[in-house]
């Protein structure tokens, strides 16, 4: 049963992953491709010491913060409405998946557009409505930065949170509802005591996988902010992209690499002790 | 006309038979790889014509995304290095370090002296080629040159004549600040180098030794920064403004200066009429002035299996009529003097503001670390002193610590 | 008794209806706003100050995105690659679901936590050793490529979904059907399968965004014969100048496919098989 998917993700992952791991012990500077002598743990070495690499921590426990937890809520919300009937459901369920079906390049693009300075509505319609006094330069602050791409990828991935959630409602019995519901609860309380612990666990399985996947994702601030202004927006990996995209470095890019996937592992086991108790 | 039709036939072509190449009956088949801003511009045309004057060669086209440059250079790199690279294609001044490095690049001096297309290409554009052994390695295919769009409307209204001086280039953008306008539309996001190559390479720095940390070059840098620090003659969003907003920002009325080159022209003209001029970029008392030269060549690489019919196909390219159709394709200038006297694909005070900043023209040095200064470290550090999280002396500092630590 | 109904109806406008027109409008607006730009003409797309809606409109962008550029080609590249991902995926990561889900064995939750850590690798790291592994299978610029690379990508998150809805059906369920002599495969082919198909739409749901999407690969390990939509509308943004026009055009036109495929499926997400089956 298990034997293909474990094959498949032996051939075709394990083996970039390990190769990963050997250019991190190694200078490996990618338009260097003859030397690359072994130099232990200097990568590693070198990219902690760099001040980058604590700020890019910084933003990254922001960044997957704010964004998990929103998206989540929204996320939620949206599936328990998705869930109740009325005439239009159908139609209501398929465009709710619009943001997740855009590559990350247009939604950067259309939400940087959106919010340019000069010619973007959300400041036109901010000012038009009293909402600002002012246009507001969002992506050239650092404050505002980050909440324009959290805003982003917010947008970006409730969808996902909507449509999982949605199906895991699906195991819930409705006579669990029918019974709460004789016995008095109101709907928060059927909510709390019917819904959440029948979502449990796809919760927290779906919790866990959109961390790993926001903590990892950085088209969308690539594209809007390219890490800034500065290093305002720079997370973990895309520190390490920066490292091997443009310096060059695959080595230190892949020191970063590593030591981002062992951060990411830690929080997982813990996450992954606590909940699933078999 | 005939072109035309040729053109948009061949494209009809290729749409309804996207997986069908013509192969198999050449007998050598070279890989080329190109970008072009305008997807709906092929090089069909070409590629046919050559073909029919070279019967024995077939052309392979590719046109690769530009993704700001890193896609293109990663998938150009990666397929060298994985042994799969074409036989030619189009490159720059900041890749020719590091392949030079991987040893990819073939030389190409016999071949260009024997050519007949050499002495239609200037002095100055062969000068501007030369690898750093000497040696000649890229093909000249195109270029631009960095100068300054003004609004001349604007200043004609101030009673103030087109910049030359930096002194002029700040009373202009002072007296056209004000009233939801700026005077000058700074570029603190990616490409935003050239901008302070003007200001700052030009004005008494250099990127060699100490070159950064020099007193004039401190002050220079001092002075770049002042624009939107201490003059506030750019827009709130100029740290993070790149090409798409500067340009934006001018057509929609908001800027009076900006900094680009002919390639957006027609866009400009197209807004903004007779109001938008272009003039070379100002000039500072400390420098020899800068303007920066946007190259693009092709090179020719060591690992192709048929080197000549790669550099008869490099050649065409760069001759004359064809190089003169080529650049109309890919909206720069022809390299070719004998393609520049006709040159009529933009109005002519722009063709002249480029060719007068000839004299002006620098590149950055080849060094490796260029690509790594002009993507990443230059637009955050200077992002940074923008907002004021570091001074500026600390920005040159960081600049002289990745060239020369 | 018509008031009732009237009442429950205008109840379900306030506490439904309307919370759901304002959660899609968040969700569509800004894709809206895309598409109200690409009627726009050129001129019109830099003014300011901005108008919101379009003084005139235009259909030249669309026209000149579908005729003059292999954009629709490359919608049915991005087709073929994400029906095959989903194909693939599904088959290798159902029956891991179960196995990880009915299976008790030794070292379950390590590899299970092992199969995440692909995920957690940032994917340029893997690119350079994934391209020379197609060049030395002869697999770069085909179909293959990008569905084995998209596939063993999205396996960890569909196969850890996949078990938590499987989780989620009672084990009598499998044991009924043992009785009856069923394998371990027909079990899950037959029972569980139909059961748990709101997860298995929900999970294929994300296999093919997650492929429609994908970019890096794609320009990486195909490019000429095999060119996906995301890799497409990169060349719209040129070193000179972007084609905002065709852009907006095409990215109002890429998010389609997967709506419209999702309009079908949607009905098996909210399978109503389990509702009242499971019990008993």
């Amino acid at each position: 049963m298990l034997t293909p998917a474990l094959a498949a993700t032996t051939f075709l992952v394990l083996i970039p992953v390990v190769e990963t791991l050997w250019m991190s012990l190694h200078n490996v500077i990618l338009f260097r491709p003859r030397s690359a002598p072994f130099v232990g743990l200097a990568n590693y070495a070198h990219a902690l010491a760099d001040p980058v690499f604590w700020s890019s921590l910084g933003n990254s426990v922001i960044w997957v913060g704010g964004a998990v937890s929103l998206q989540f809520g929204l996320g939620l919300g949206t599936a328990l409405l998705l869930n109740r009937s009325f005439a239009w459901r159908g139609i209501a369920r398929a465009l709710v998946v619009v943001p997740w079906a855009l590559p990350s390049v247009i939604i950067g693009l259309i939400w940087t557009w959106m919010l340019d300075f000069n010619l973007g509505v959300l400041n036109e319609i901010g000012v038009r409505l009293g909402l600002l006094s002012a246009p507001i330069a969002w992506l050239a602050q650092p404050d505002t930065a980050m909440a324009a791409v959290i805003l982003a990828v917010v947008w970006q991935g409730f969808p996902f949170f909507a449509v999982t959630l949605l199906a895991g409602m699906q195991a819930i019995p409705f006579d669990l509802y029918e019974a709460a519901a004789l016995d008095g609860a109101g709907p928060f309380l059927r909510f709390r005591y019917v819904t959440l612990p029948g979502l449990a666990e796809v919760i927290a399985t779906t919790l866990l996988l959109r961390m790993i996947w926001v903590a990892n994702s950085l088209d969308l601030i690539f594209v809007m902010t390219g890490g800034g202004p500065g290093t305002a927006t720079q997370t973990l990996p895309l520190h390490a992209f920066l490292t091997a995209w443009s310096g060059g470095n695959y080595g230190e890019g892949s020191a970063l690499a590593v030591i981002f996937t062992l951060i990411l592992l830690s929080v997982v086991v813990i996450h992954v002790r606590r909940t699933h108790r078999q | 006309m005939k072109r035309r039709t040729l053109l948009t036939g061949a494209t009809a072509a290729l749409a309804t038979t996207p997986l069908a190449r013509p192969h198999a009956q050449k007998a050598v088949t070279i890989r080329w790889w190109y970008h072009f801003d305008d997807p709906k511009a092929t090089p069909d045309a070409l590629i046919a014509a050559f073909e029919k004057t070279n019967p024995g060669i077939h052309v392979e086209a590719e046109n690769i995304p530009w993704g700001g440059g890193g896609d293109y250079d990663n998938r150009l790199y990666t397929s060298l290095i994985a042994g799969n690279g074409p036989d030619v294609a189009m490159v720059k001044f900041v890749n020719q370090a590091r392949l030079l490095e991987m040893e990819a690049l073939l030389p190409l001096d016999t071949w260009i002296d024997a050519w007949p297309g050499k002495s239609d290409i200037s002095n100055d554009v062969w000068r501007l080629h030369m690898g750093p052994d000497g040696k000649r390695y890229y093909l000249p295919l195109q270029y631009v040159v960095l100068y300054l769009y003004v609004r001349q409307d604007w200043l004609a209204q101030k009673n103030l004549k087109l910049p030359t001086t930096f002194p002029d280039f700040l009373a202009a953008a002072e007296a056209t600040t004000g009233d939801n306008r700026w005077g000058f539309g700074l570029r603190g996001g990616s490409g935003g180098h050239d901008f302070w190559a003007t200001f700052v390479l030009g004005n008494g720095a250099k990127i060699a030794k100490g070159g950064l940390t020099s007193p004039q070059a401190l002050a220079a840098n001092q002075w770049f920064i002042d624009l939107y620090r201490a003059h506030h003659v750019c827009p709130p969003s100029a740290p993070t403004d790149a090409f798409l907003q500067t340009i934006n920002n001018m057509k929609a009325g908001r800027t009076a200066m900006t900094i680009h080159h002919i390639g957006s022209a027609n866009e400009l003209t197209a807004a903004l009429g007779d109001a938008i001029t272009a003039v070379p970029v100002p000039r500072g008392t400390n420098g020899p002035g800068w303007a920066t030269y946007g190259d693009g060549s092709s090179a020719v690489f060591a690992a192709s299996k048929n080197r000549e019919a790669a550099w008869k196909w490099a050649a065409y390219l760069s001759t004359s009529a064809t190089n003169v159709a080529f650049n109309k394709l890919s909206g720069q200038v022809t390299v070719t003097t004998s393609g520049a006297a006709n040159w009529d694909v933009q109005p002519k005070r722009f063709i002249e503001a480029t060719t007068n900043s000839l004299p002006m023209a620098q590149v950055l040095p080849n060094l490796p670390q260029t690509a790594d200064f002009t993507r990443t470290v230059w637009p955050q550090t200077t992002q940074r002193a923008l907002l004021g999280q570091i001074s500026p002396d600390d920005m040159m500092r960081t600049f002289d610590k990745l060239f020369f630590a | 008794m018509i008031e009732r109904k009237r009442f429950a109806r205008g109840r379900r406008l306030v506490l439904t209806e309307l919370p759901i027109v304002a959660i899609l409008g968040f969700a569509l607006l800004p894709w809206m706003w895309m598409m109200l730009s690409s009627f726009r003409p050129d001129a019109e797309l830099t003014q300011s100050p901005i108008t919101l809606w379009p003084r005139t409109l235009t259909l030249a962008h669309h026209i000149e995105l579908l005729q003059r550029t292999s954009f629709i080609w490359n919608l049915r590249d991005s087709l073929v690659v994400a029906t095959g991902t989903v194909s693939l995926g599904l088959m290798l990561s159902l029956p891991a679901a179960y196995a990880f889900s009915r299976y008790r064995f030794r070292g379950r939750q390590p590899l299970r936590v092992q199969f995440l850590v692909i995920n957690m690798f940032p994917v340029v790291m893997l690119i350079l050793p994934l391209f020379v592994l197609m060049r030395q299978l002869g697999l770069l610029d085909t179909y293959y490529a990008l569905i084995a690379g998209h596939a063993t990508f999205t396996l960890p998150f569909a196969s850890w979904m996949l078990t938590s809805y499987v989780d989620g059906i009672p084990v009598s369920l499998d044991e009924q059907a043992a009785v009856d002599g069923a394998t371990p495969l027909q079990v899950l082919l037959r029972v569980i399968l139909p059961v748990v198909m709101p997860g298995v739409v929900a999970v294929g749901a994300y296999m093919f965004i997650a492929s429609w999407n994908e970019y890096l690969f794609a320009l990486m390990l195909a490019g000429q014969h095999v060119r996906t939509v995301t890799v497409a509308l990169q060349l719209f943004i040129g070193e000179n100048q972007i084609q905002w026009g065709l852009l907006m055009a095409g990215g109002t036109l890429v998010a389609l496919p997967a709506v419209i495929l999702f309009l079908f499926v949607q009905k098996q997400l909210v399978g109503g098989l389990t509702k009242g089956a499971v019990v008993g």
